[in-house]
Formats: C-alpha cells, sequence, structure tokens
C-alpha cells in the first residue's frame, strides 16, 4: 500500500538502529566518501549490509556518493560493480554521471534520481526515465502540487520525504574540517560525531551543518498532513534521518507508521498532539514544513 | 579561436561589451534566468540586441537557464523559439529535460549548459554532450588538469568564468537551496508565469544568504563568530594561457548583476590579455597583475553593495510572511470572540 523508508550510513548504525517501522533502507551516506565505515564508499561493507537488511525483510537501496570528481570515478565504479552482484533493489544516484556510467556497466537494477539530481519538471523526469530511473526524490523546492504532476504526466514513482532535516546544500570538502582547529582534511578525526549548528548572529535563521551536507535548521513534518498524501495515492515516503541520534529513525517511523496504516485505511487520524510533541522534542530548531506549500522552506503550516 | 563571451545585463551593457571586443554577449529574459528582472532584459531589448550584434558580425546568447516548473515547459520552448527567429544563436539551459527537448525542436542552435547543472566530472559532461550541449560550462573551483581531462574524454566545447573560488567548499550554484529555504515566495504573472522570489534557480535572485554573519556552535558551544558560510569567487589571470592550451573554447566574463562601466572595463582589459597571449608563445602576463587587482577591488565594493540589498530583502521578505501568518492564525480567534 505504501513504503517507509529512511537513511542508514554504517554497518554500526543498522546493528545499533530499530528499523522496525520501516519497509525500506537507504545504505550509505551520499555526501561524504570520508565518513567512517560508510556503505556508499566501501565495497567490502555492502554484502554485509544487504544480508543484514534483506534478512529483516526490507527492500535495501544503496546510495551512490553525490558530487564525484573525476578523481572518484573509479573507486564509485568499484563500488558500483560490488552491489551489481548482491541483491540491492536499487541505486540512488545524485550525478549524471553516475547515471550514464550505471547504464554502460548493464545495470539491471531499478535507479533512484536522489536529492541533488536536480529534479524540477516532468521532462527532465522523462529523460532520466529513459535512463534507467524509476523513482525520483524532486528538487525540495518543488510543492507537493508540482511533485504530484510530475508523478502523473511522467509517470514515475515519486519519493515523498515526510520528516527530517531538509538537504539544502552540498560540498565537495568538509565544512567542519575547514573551520576546526583540530582536523585537518585527510584525517578529520570524525569532527561531525559532534553536533554543529549555523546560527545567524542576528535574527533567527539556523541550519545545521554535517560537514558536506548542510541542512534545514527545522524538521520537516508532515505528521498533520496524511491523509492529504494519502489521497494523492502518493506512496513512496521518506524519513531523513542523516545528521540525528541512532533513536531519531526508531520513533519518528513509529510515529509516522500509525499515521501512514491509519491514513491508508481511511480512518481518522484523531488527535496528533502527543506524537507532535515528541516529534517536537527531536526538533533542535522546531518544526517546518518544507515547500510544499509554496512557502519558505523554514515555515511551518499545521497545528489548526 | 577561443569566444569570449560577455554578459549583458542592462542594453547599455550589451553595446559596451560588444563594442570592447567581445565576441558574443549573453542576456537574461526576464523571469527565466538565475537573477532579479533589473538585470534581464525585455523581449524587445532582446530583439534589439541580436540585431545589433549582427550587425557587427557577432552573437547573442540568451540565458533561460531557470529550473522552471513542468507547466512552465511548453511556454519556456515557444520563447526560445522565438528569440531563434529573431537570430539568437545560442541558449543557456539548466534543466536537462527542456535541454533534450530544445535539441529536438532546433538541432542547429548552440545549447551552453548553465552552471546550474551542477558539473562535477567527465561523466557529467558526456552525459550533457549526449542529449544535446554544445557547450558546457565549468564550476569556478576546478584544476586546469581537471578541465583538460573534461576535454579530452568528451571533445565537448568547454567554457569557464573568468572565475575562480581557492577551495571546493559548498556548491554554489547548482546544488544550494539555502536561500529560498528562509525566504521563498511563488505567484504567477498575467500569462501563467511562475516566479519565485528567493529562488536563483527558479529565476529569483540568490538572495546571499551565506554571506550575512553566522556564528558556528559545535555542541552548543559557540566556536566562530561573524563568519560567513561560502567563500567568494575572484577574476583571475595567470592561468589563462594553461587553460587555452587545456583546450577551453569560451570564456565566460561573469558579471551580469555589476555595474556597466565596470564590466566595459573587464572585457575590455581580457580583450587585451588575450591579444598578448596570441602575439607570444610565451606571455608575460605580470604587467597586468595591478590593473586586475584593481577590478578585483572594484568587483568587491560592488558584490558587497548588492550582497546587503539582497540581505536585506530577504530580512524584508522574512517579516511580511510573518506577519501574514500572524495575521491568519489571529483571524479565526477573532471571529470566535
Amino acid at each position: 500500500m505504501f513504503e517507509l523508508s529512511t537513511n542508514v550510513a554504517t554497518p554500526k548504525q543498522l546493528r545499533q538502529g530499530d528499523y522496525s517501522a520501516y519497509d525500506a533502507l537507504y545504505l550509505g551516506d551520499f555526501s561524504c566518501p570520508d565518513y567512517p565505515k560508510n556503505f556508499s564508499a566501501d565495497p567490502d561493507l555492502l554484502a554485509g549490509g544487504v544480508d543484514t537488511v534483506k534478512s529483516q525483510g526490507k527492500k535495501c537501496y544503496l546510495r551512490l556518493y553525490a558530487v564525484p570528481s573525476n578523481h572518484d570515478l573509479p573507486w564509485v565504479r568499484k563500488v558500483a560493480e560490488k552491489a551489481l552482484s548482491l541483491p540491492f533493489d536499487a541505486f540512488e544516484v545524485h550525478n549524471l554521471g553516475l547515471l550514464l556510467m550505471l547504464r554502460e556497466m548493464g545495470c539491471n537494477k531499478p535507479i533512484h534520481l536522489g536529492v541533488f539530481g536536480n529534479l524540477y519538471t516532468d521532462a527532465t523526469a522523462r529523460l532520466v526515465k529513459d535512463y534507467g530511473v524509476t523513482r525520483v526524490y524532486p528538487n525540495p523546492e518543488l510543492s507537493l502540487k508540482e511533485a504530484i504532476y510530475i508523478r502523473d504526466h511522467t509517470p514515475i514513482e515519486v519519493l515523498t520525504p515526510v520528516h527530517g532535516k531538509i538537504p539544502l546544500v552540498v560540498s565537495e570538502t568538509c565544512f567542519i574540517v575547514e573551520h576546526s582547529d583540530k582536523a585537518v582534511e585527510g584525517d578529520c578525526k570524525f569532527s561531525c560525531s559532534q553536533d554543529h549548528w549555523l546560527t545567524r548572529t542576528k535574527g533567527e535563521w539556523s541550519l545545521k551543518d554535517t560537514g558536506r551536507m548542510t541542512l534545514s535548521g527545522s524538521d520537516l513534518c508532515m505528521l498533520e498532513h496524511v491523509e492529504e498524501l494519502a489521497a494523492a495515492r502518493l506512496s513512496a515516503f521518506y524519513v531523513q534521518s542523516h545528521g540525528e541520534d541512532v533513536g531519531y529513525a526508531a520513533r519518528v517511523g513509529e510515529i509516522y507508521r500509525d499515521a501512514l496504516t491509519r491514513a491508508f485505511a481511511g480512518e481518522p487520524q484523531g488527535d496528533l498532539s502527543s506524537q507532535l510533541e515528541a516529534l517536537k522534542g527531536l526538533a533542535k530548531m522546531g518544526l517546518c514544513n518544507g515547500y510544499y506549500y509554496e512557502s519558505a522552506g523554514r515555515r511551518y503550516f499545521g497545528e489548526n | 579561436m577561443v569566444m569570449m563571451m560577455a554578459p549583458g545585463g542592462t542594453k547599455e551593457m550589451c553595446r559596451m561589451v560588444l563594442d570592447e571586443g567581445a565576441d558574443a554577449v549573453y542576456v537574461g529574459v526576464v523571469g527565466w534566468s538565475r537573477r532579479g528582472s533589473e538585470h534581464e532584459l525585455t523581449d524587445d531589448e532582446i530583439h534589439e540586441v541580436i540585431d545589433y550584434a549582427d550587425r557587427l558580425g557577432k552573437e547573442v546568447r540568451v540565458v533561460v537557464n531557470t529550473l522552471p516548473s513542468s507547466t512552465e515547459v511548453p511556454m519556456f520552448l515557444d520563447r526560445i523559439a522565438m528569440y531563434a527567429s529573431w537570430g539568437a544563436k545560442g541558449f543557456m539551459i539548466s534543466d536537462v529535460g527542456c535541454m533534450r527537448l530544445v535539441k529536438e525542436m532546433l538541432p542547429d542552435v548552440a545549447i551552453h549548459t548553465s552552471v546550474g547543472c551542477g558539473i562535477t566530472n567527465h561523466r557529467d559532461v558526456q552525459f550533457l554532450s549526449d542529449i544535446g550541449a554544445t557547450y558546457v560550462v565549468l564550476p569556478y573551483r576546478l584544476s586546469v588538469g581537471e578541465i583538460a581531462e573534461m576535454k579530452a574524454k568528451t571533445g565537448v566545447g568547454i567554457e569557464v568564468f573568468l572565475f575562480k573560488t581557492p577551495s571546493g567548499g559548498k556548491i554554489c550554484p547548482g546544488k544550494c537551496m539555502m536561500s529560498s529555504y528562509f525566504s521563498y515566495r511563488r505567484w504567477l504573472d498575467d500569462n501563467g508565469k511562475d516566479h519565485f522570489f528567493g529562488s536563483a534557480s527558479r529565476g529569483g535572485d540568490c538572495l546571499r544568504v551565506c554571506q550575512t554573519n553566522w556564528e558556528f556552535e559545535v555542541d552548543d558551544v559557540a566556536f566562530r563568530e561573524g563568519m560567513t558560510i561560502k567563500t567568494n569567487p575572484a577574476l583571475w589571470l595567470e592561468e589563462l594561457p594553461a587553460y587555452l592550451a587545456a583546450g577551453v573554447d569560451c570564456l565566460k566574463v561573469p558579471g551580469r548583476d555589476r555595474s556597466d562601466i565596470l564590466v566595459r572595463d573587464i572585457v575590455r582589459f581580457y580583450r587585451r590579455v588575450l591579444g598578448a597571449i596570441a602575439e607570444s608563445d610565451a606571455p608575460n602576463l605580470a604587467s597586468f597583475r595591478p590593473e586586475l587587482e584593481t577590478f578585483r577591488q572594484r568587483w568587491v565594493v560592488e558584490r558587497g553593495h548588492r550582497d546587503r540589498r539582497l540581505i536585506s530583502e530577504a530580512e524584508r521578505e522574512a517579516m511580511r510572511a510573518e506577519r501574514a501568518a500572524f495575521r491568519k492564525s489571529a483571524r479565526p480567534a477573532a471571529v470566535a470572540q
């Protein structure tokens, strides 16, 4: 009826996390190949990862590095080659060059276009579909109406993020390392394991930084709109948990599993205040609705 | 022969840069390029610029590099057909789906990929070439070696900005939505054209929120303050012979949103530099260095003015949205009372 997915960067996160609320997992951190034991960067981790996910009865997708330079292409290819021999259900790419590379490698698996694939139009969705893409993550700047239009007019499956910080910027180098006294390029000392925030000196603007990716300060929250999502026949939902504690995906997933199940069964949501309070408790800088309702990404339309 | 392509942020700027030696001028269409409307041209102005360039034996590239709404695509194609019929020789495009459609519709026009495509490697370049790109514009931060590799492996026309950043860092433009996260508004005009304030990708201005003062906190402890999030690119010079040797086909002068006079002077300067390179196997560019420094300073001053204006616009829009949200939330309560 619907699929709920989230992301898992490393074997450790896979072991420690509770992903029982999810139907599918995206393995790997697509933003940083230096992230320790990152599924996206180490072919030796893939067999164990996909085996663990499959043993839990879930679909397993592999994320490829989002912004590979020329010199990254050989190692990314090795990761893809290894993954092609394993029972992954799909690749996720953010880079048109890698999309071309997968096609030339004879990739017979579905391909998902990731958030930094810059998908804004059904014309682009049709183009990438010709290259084997079966699911697209529209650019976060698109409204719900636009995402639905793309789904219907391509046609193609659309991934709909329902919760978590919005990926806003990706980097080729690490912002944390560049501004750290301790870490240096090549030996980052895993500084991103600490919580990094950018806050405007004047005003209330905030962003979370994970080194090679900048995320929204507020957490996208569509809990109060799940009935609208179900009515629109959207069916692939995603919780963005990159940069969060291991318990985040579990708690958020549990709340959305319940809400989506009710919405797809046509049952009323009832009073969501306790769930909303729980989600607010996980969101340091509050909740937002992203761009879904044609407003600035940090705005929240809800609670009546 | 490398093509020098210069900005036309105003009709007067177009005339100046063509007179000063640019081979082509690029002009944005109101609502369809990655700049505010004050740096874009109306259709009538574009027609006049095409005629002017044609009389000089030069070319016009039309910048339509927004990432449009799906429903705008037919309008986007109609406009391109119109400009081509007036004599525009090429178009700068970001949306790869639209790029393919334009190539199918007008196979003989030159298609320049926009910075919005966010190229990072030679396979990206190959993909874009396969779907119809004539020139790919490379980001500010690539090395000469990377550019040479892209040219050697693809053979596609390579376009570089006369602009570079000292390091990598956050990918701008092409993979950044920071501006619209803070300030963003959509509206439709009378022709059904979507407008998006706060999103460069969608035809508004990038509001340069990265250039305001930020604090960097680590585990709730302030670590840095008064910092910007991104470094700014600067005009460059010494590597120019190496870029040309690497196979660069098109040099793009930045500055659609700078003053007419500054852009005119920069075009005049680089035309002289290219002349010096053409005349010698081992050109000495050191004599141009003091002049370049002057242009860099003038650029920084103008950019500062523009950044402050745009950040103020972001603040005003944010306050407007706050007030609107407050009025909306207050209305039912007032009725209930």
